[in-house]
């Protein structure tokens, strides 16, 4: 198994035009609710937004990966949005982010498969040429395959 | 090449703690360093880091929003930064730990401080507020007990004599701290339960069980007691709003005074004093094997986890005793609590090859801290080599509590090391004190020297370097 099993071709938005980092959080667990990954987007809403006032989930190089762990998360999922326009994201190098990447983890997942392939995740993006490969997707099935490299 | 390793972990565990290890993973690659990440996130601890690893490495990286479990570094270098920046400028902390000096016993010592504050703070539960109540009560026991003894530096019966120095020594030192005592324990155990409206039902509790004689048993019962019922009155009653002002002022400190108090009187004062009184009967009586006995038992629990909850068991034992006119096993602990650092000191000091020069250096800070009757200070050696360290200092302090009884050593102070030594009749029979103090030392630093040396017959590449630094 590996991450692009949790990342499913409605969950991915290219070339996406969304004005705020609130709308861009919205509308990627819309589609999380679409591929049945989250049950309760309200609750799952909170938890991210939670996570984002500790702290910032804008890593750098244009890149954020903002996650909840709630139990309105039937199963875990992921949502990749890469923007239109660049979105000021409170990021560490102070730089506006086009990757988003957005995690749901349930409340009673732990030490599972599932969040080993986020993790899995989280090391992916850390490398330049998988970013370079999802600024250049044409089709989700690209973002995929740049995941699974 | 020097060995570096990282902790990175983050509040929810799912992208930084593994964003961060990639990319520190990814800066030492391009550096062409040696590195190993521990990664302490949702799925739980990955790629955990040996204490054969940890004693190994030049230093470590911690990049981390939560508690990572940093008392095994005692020894090590540490760069500490939040997980966030491993992500951001990874390569300045491999540089940064790849330049970071070796620890020398000042640093050590320092590092072992913040190691014991950071343990205090993360008291919870029972444990918490036993110890806030203990922490308090220490000062007025070491007062209390240095200054009787300075009472009795002008003639053991010096102070029956009314109006004499020796005599307002006594009356200080016996009449007032030591009177204090229970009072003051009950009653900061019941204020870290219950805050501020704890603290009057506790020393009322407190002293109730001093003057029935139920001891610092009797202020343990006393201070939860009054804490837990504060607590729960705190609680329970519910006044008009404006009425509430008087719960504070009025109502909680009467009411939950007047149940610890008669609970106290009535009920629990009686069977403690009985249990306090059969203890310390059997304590004075004590002699020949049953006391060999318990200076062993008390000895190995002061070196078992070197400051940690088993350690203040033992210890809060002896101090409670002091009380009670019961002052062996307060030597033994004192003694037995000393040796493990002293012992680890002498061990470094006999075969300095089977160390490394930051291990000498651990040794020289150990020494320095078991003077003083600081037990953490053998923290750093317990850390990087647990299974060998610890048995060689359980069986050196078992040794030491083992003698100081058998010698019929005493303490009237429960704290200050060697340097209580000097004052008279702190320390009753100085010279088996000292016998069992040194005897605790030899045996720790024999047995782990001989742990250590057959443990490397296997592995002894490490050491082999370490003695002849011109090749590398």
């Amino acid at each position: 198994m590996d991450v692009t099993n949790l990342l499913q071709d409605e969950a991915i938005l290219l070339d996406w035009a969304v004005d705020s980092k609130e709308g861009c959080l919205n509308a990627l667990a819309d589609r999380l609710v679409e591929t049945g990954a989250v049950a309760d987007k309200g609750a799952f809403l909170d938890a991210v937004l939670r996570r984002e006032a500790h702290g910032s989930t804008g890593v750098g190089f244009g890149l954020a990966i903002p996650h909840g762990k709630s139990s309105g998360v039937v199963r875990p999922g992921v949502a990749f949005a890469r923007l239109k326009t660049p979105l000021d994201w409170g990021s560490l190098d102070g730089a506006p982010v086009t990757l988003v990447f957005l995690l749901a983890v349930p409340e009673a997942e732990a030490g599972n498969t599932h969040l080993q392939l986020l993790a899995q995740l989280a090391r992916k993006v850390m490398d330049e040429g998988v970013r370079q490969r999802l600024q250049q997707a044409k089709e989700p099935a690209d973002v995929r395959q740049a995941l699974a490299g | 090449m020097k060995k570096l390793l990282a902790v990175t972990a983050c509040p929810t565990g799912i992208a930084h703690t593994y964003m961060a290890a990639e990319a520190l993973l990814k800066a030492a690659r391009e550096k062409a360093v040696d590195l190993k990440v521990e990664t302490r996130g949702a799925v739980g601890v990955e790629n955990a880091l040996t204490p054969e690893e940890i004693r190994a490495a030049h230093a470590i990286i911690i990049a981390a929003d939560t508690d990572v479990d940093e008392g095994r570094f005692a020894g090590k270098p540490v760069i500490k930064v939040g997980v966030s920046e491993a992500i951001r400028d990874p390569g300045r902390l491999i540089d940064e730990a790849l330049a970071a000096r070796p620890l020398d016993a000042q640093a050590v010592v320092a590092r072992i401080e913040a190691e014991k504050a950071r343990r205090s703070a993360e008291r919870r539960g029972l444990y918490k507020h036993l110890m806030t109540g203990v922490s308090h009560m220490i000062p007025l026991v070491v007062a209390g007990g240095l200054i009787i003894a300075l009472s009795f530096a002008f003639g053991i019966e010096a102070f029956k004599e009314q109006g004499t120095l020796a005599a307002a020594l006594m009356d200080i030192g016996g009449g007032a701290a030591f009177a204090l005592m229970v009072p003051v324990l009950a009653g900061f155990i019941a204020y870290s339960v219950a805050e501020k409206p704890g603290l009057a039902p506790g020393l009322v509790g407190g002293m109730l069980a001093a003057k029935v004689g139920a001891g610092f048993l009797g202020g343990i019962v006393a201070g939860l007691l009054a804490g837990y019922l504060t607590r729960w009155l705190k609680a329970a009653i519910r006044l008009p709003k404006n009425l509430e002002g008087l719960k504070p002022v009025l109502i909680l400190p009467f009411l939950s005074t007047l149940a610890v108090g008669l609970l106290m009187v009535y009920v629990i004062g009686a069977p403690v004093k009985a249990v306090m009184d059969a203890l310390t009967g059997w304590l004075q009586g004590l002699s020949g094997t049953n006391a060999v006995l318990l200076g062993l038992i008390l000895g190995a629990m002061m070196a078992f986890d070197m400051g940690g909850p088993v350690n203040k068991a033992a210890y809060t034992f002896a101090v409670g005793l002091l009380g009670s006119n019961v002052y062996e096993p307060m030597a033994a602990v004192m003694a037995a609590g000393m040796t493990p650092p002293l012992g680890l000191w002498l061990a470094t000091v006999l075969a300095p090859k089977r160390y490394t020069p930051e291990e000498r250096e651990a040794g020289k800070a150990a020494g320095v801290l078991g003077l003083s009757f600081i037990t953490e200070g053998a923290i750093p050696f317990a850390a990087a080599d647990p299974l060998r360290v610890i048995p060689s200092i359980m069986a050196g302090s078992a040794v030491a509590g083992a003698l100081s009884m058998a010698f019929g050593a005493t303490l009237r102070a429960p704290h200050g090391g060697i340097f209580v030594l000097p004052i008279p009749h702190a320390v009753g029979n100085v010279l088996g004190y000292v016998v069992a103090i040194a005897a605790g030392m030899v045996v720790t630093a024999l047995l782990v020297n001989l742990l250590k040396r057959t443990a490397a017959n296997g592995t002894s590449q490490e050491t082999d370097e370490e003695k002849t630094p011109a090749s590398a």
